[in-house]
């Protein structure tokens, strides 16, 4: 893979500004290292720096989970009865437990999942295909792809 | 005793005592190195050594063959094994490039030999070799696998089932075909030797039942090591069951656990009194560590550097009670400032091994560690003699300062991540800190160089490294002059590789005795070029030298053979039973 930083043994397809420019290094440019690589497809080398495959594999899974969950994601929240709505980024909350701690400071009252019950403020939402369903039934990862909008019920109405 | 007596007892009058005496003496010397010196001295010592020597160590399975191997050591019962070169690991080696284990079992089973372990590294194993040395050896105890390929799950199956006596399962790290089949089923309900069970590297889904009920049946099971299929609610129950543990790698558990499953697990935790050592956590909730608490203080060996979801904070939170850590493996996302807490926490580090969190700088997050973190370790940790180090820079001056504060060191493995990388400070190259830190650690056997470095360093690494046995080079070096100080300097040299450097012929060529005594020299993506190669190969018949070629076919469509053309990756060893037969196309033997 061809690269004007050709002592730079690996690289994105774009120049990094931040990197010295071959000006700046004293190394000497005649010298033509060639990209490590052994497949010329692969944006970024397999062979630099010199880690294992599995912790390679790890940390590649890991790159495309954070960057799925770096976009946030904002979702209305209402309680029944109050007109006026409240937004929540979802990505923000490892899992069930730290999402109803956070609706019952921001509605200061007590939210809870799953059992109908007749006392608490039980937490609802609305799914990619539009129905109402409890929350917590499913994996959180599960739960942050489906999750359209989220709706805390009055006791009674459960 | 008085001198006369001494004086007496040469070798000469030591052969008077019986052999069963003298054998019985030689069962006090392990280290295969001073077997084979004793092996040397006499054809006396010579016979008696071969046959009670029980363990035997091959650092590359092409330098010997497996029948002479049985000749010499007909009562062998354990067996360690090498296959590919070391850049094997980082992709620089083809599959099928060799080292199969087939042959070596074959002929263990043919010479009837009483194998009780075997231990393998890059080797390529087969579902077939499995069933086979399930078959052979009555006394099979302990198989351990690391980094090798070419097996599914059924050749476990194999293992499991027939292996009557099996005490130890470990497979690390290795590329194994999961047919998500029933292979802890295969272990027979009297099997209850188990000892130590490593399965982490398995990618597939666990039987979880049968799991359970091997290690309910397994009192002696003091490791285990389960793979990411195993929830939390189910290690907190194989923890129940054997509170015994001593070494424990989790398995991983995406979703934050429940109040009451979080509970049971940290009760389940502190009845493990004996836990020394824990790893595994990847793609844990941050908590999950934290259910570790009760025994952190006890852990002496801790490897975090998979729990890549655990955040700097989290890590610090937890390393800085581990008091007792002598091993430590963890991922950068630590931090400088981390660093700093574990070298004033953790006064008993003797092996820290500080990995990559972001290996091609894609996150803009800042959270690698620098020449700031190191010194800190080499101040505050006294026992520190094993080190890996990737980091985003180094300077000269810290290396100095770590040289100073560590003469100690027997590894020393530094990777600054940008290639050609000077010392941000001044601008120069790092020659002067690596060389301080040859000269202060006089003990150095295993030394890794990067950054921007000329030919001084390995000046400087050929006149101070005298105890060097492994040198790794990447990028690095200008001239010829640069390896020739190494191969001229480094007398007690073992395994030297090399990616990237300006080295060609020249210096291949100066001293081709010199590659009798090492194991082994790896060149790839230098200035050595075919002819050169061959000329090499011509004058020291007893090297294998081998080509490895770009794309299968180069061997075939090089009907010119151009002498003068680079040759991509050059691997050369020492062997007593010359060219092997197995080699793919890809490769050419000279």
């Amino acid at each position: 893979m061809e690269n004007s930083n050709s002592y730079s043994p690996y690289s994105s397809s774009s120049v990094d500004s931040t990197k010295p420019s071959p000006s700046e290094s004293s190394v000497n440019l005649s010298l033509s290292l060639t990209f490590p690589s052994t497949s010329s497809q692969r944006e970024t080398s397999q062979d630099w720096p010199p880690i294992k495959p599995r912790l390679r594999d790890t940390l590649k899974s890991l790159c495309l989970r954070q960057r799925r969950y770096n976009t946030a994601l904002f979702v209305k929240v209402y309680m029944e009865g109050v007109p006026i709505g409240r937004k929540l980024d979802l990505s923000t909350f490892s899992g069930y437990e730290s999402l109803l701690e956070n609706l019952s400071h921001m509605f200061d009252t007590s939210v809870i999942c799953g059992n109908r019950d007749r006392k608490h403020h039980v937490l609802t939402y609305q799914d990619k295909d539009g129905d109402w369903m409890m929350v917590g039934d499913i994996p959180w990862d599960m739960f942050l792809e489906t999750v359209r909008r989220l709706k805390i019920t009055r006791p009674e109405r459960c | 005793m008085n001198r006369a007596i001494k004086s007496r007892l040469s070798t000469s009058e030591m052969n008077y005592f019986p052999d069963e005496v003298i054998e019985h003496i030689f069962d006090f010397i392990a280290s295969h190195r001073d077997r084979n010196s004793i092996s040397l001295v006499n054809k006396s010592w010579h016979k008696i050594e071969r046959y009670s020597r029980h363990q035997v160590f091959i650092g590359n399975c092409y330098a010997i063959s497996p029948e002479r191997l049985i000749r010499r050591f007909p009562c062998l019962r354990s067996l360690t094994l090498k296959g590919k070169p070391h850049f094997a690991d980082f992709n620089l080696v083809p599959h099928e490039w060799g080292g199969f284990l087939h042959p070596w079992i074959d002929a263990l089973a043919k010479g009837r030999v009483g194998l009780e372990e075997l231990r393998l590294k890059r080797m390529v194993v087969s579902d077939e070799s499995l069933e086979l040395l399930s078959r052979s050896f009555v006394s099979f105890k302990s198989l351990v696998l690391v980094s090798c390929d070419g097996f599914t799950t059924d050749g476990l199956a194999s293992v499991a089932a027939n292996c009557r006596h099996l005490r130890e399962l470990d497979l690390q790290e290795n590329e194994i075909d999961d047919h998500r089949g029933q292979w802890l089923n295969c272990f027979p309900d009297t099997c209850t030797t188990l000892v130590s069970l490593n399965f982490a590297c398995l990618k597939g889904e666990t039987n979880l039942a049968a799991l359970e009920r091997l290690v309910a049946r397994s009192p002696n099971l003091k490791s285990l090591k389960v793979n990411r299929a195993v929830p939390l609610e189910a290690l907190t129950r194989l923890m129940s069951c054997a509170p015994q543990l001593v070494d424990l790698g989790v398995g991983c558990y995406e979703n934050e656990p429940e109040p009451e499953s979080f509970a049971k697990l940290m009760a389940a935790i502190k009845k493990c009194t004996l836990l020394r050592s824990l790893s595994g956590f990847s793609e844990v909730a941050p908590v999950c560590l934290t259910a570790f608490y009760p025994i952190c203080e006890n852990l002496t060996s801790l490897n975090l550097s998979y729990a890549a979801e655990l955040q700097g904070n989290h890590l610090i939170e937890f390393v800085q009670f581990c008091k007792r850590v002598q091993r430590l493996w963890i991922l950068d996302s630590i931090g400088d400032k981390g660093l700093e807490i574990v070298a004033s926490s953790c006064k008993e580090l003797q092996e820290l091994r500080v990995f990559p969190s972001d290996p091609h700088d894609e996150e803009d997050n800042n959270t690698a560690v620098t020449e700031v973190g190191l010194v800190a370790i080499s101040a505050g940790c006294p026992k520190l003699h094993s080190i890996l180090y990737f980091c985003k820079q180094m300077t000269n001056e810290a290396l100095i300062t770590v040289a100073r504060n560590c003469p100690n060191f027997i590894r020393f493995r530094l990777c600054i991540l940008e290639p050609n990388k000077p010392d941000p400070i001044t601008s120069q190259s790092l020659d002067e800190g690596f060389g301080a830190i040859v000269q202060a650690c006089k003990g150095l056997r295993r030394l890794s160089v990067s950054g921007l470095l000329t030919d001084k360093v390995f000046l400087y690494i050929g006149m101070y490294a005298e105890q060097l046995e492994m040198l790794s080079i990447a990028f690095a070096g200008d001239t010829d002059k640069g390896m020739l100080y190494v191969l001229n300097g480094c007398k007690k040299l073992r395994k030297l590789e090399i990616r990237d450097s300006p080295f060609g012929n020249a210096a291949l060529l100066a001293d081709v005795g010199k590659y009798e005594t090492m194991r082994s020299l790896w060149m790839s993506s230098c200035e050595v070029t075919l002819g050169g190669c061959k000329r090499l190969a011509r004058n020291a018949p007893w090297l294998n030298v081998e080509i490895i070629n770009e794309n299968e076919s180069g061997r075939m469509e090089r009907n010119e053979e151009d002498e003068r053309e680079k040759v991509d990756r050059l691997y050369l060893y020492r062997t007593v039973v010359g060219t092997r037969r197995d080699a793919p196309p890809c490769v050419t033997i000279l």
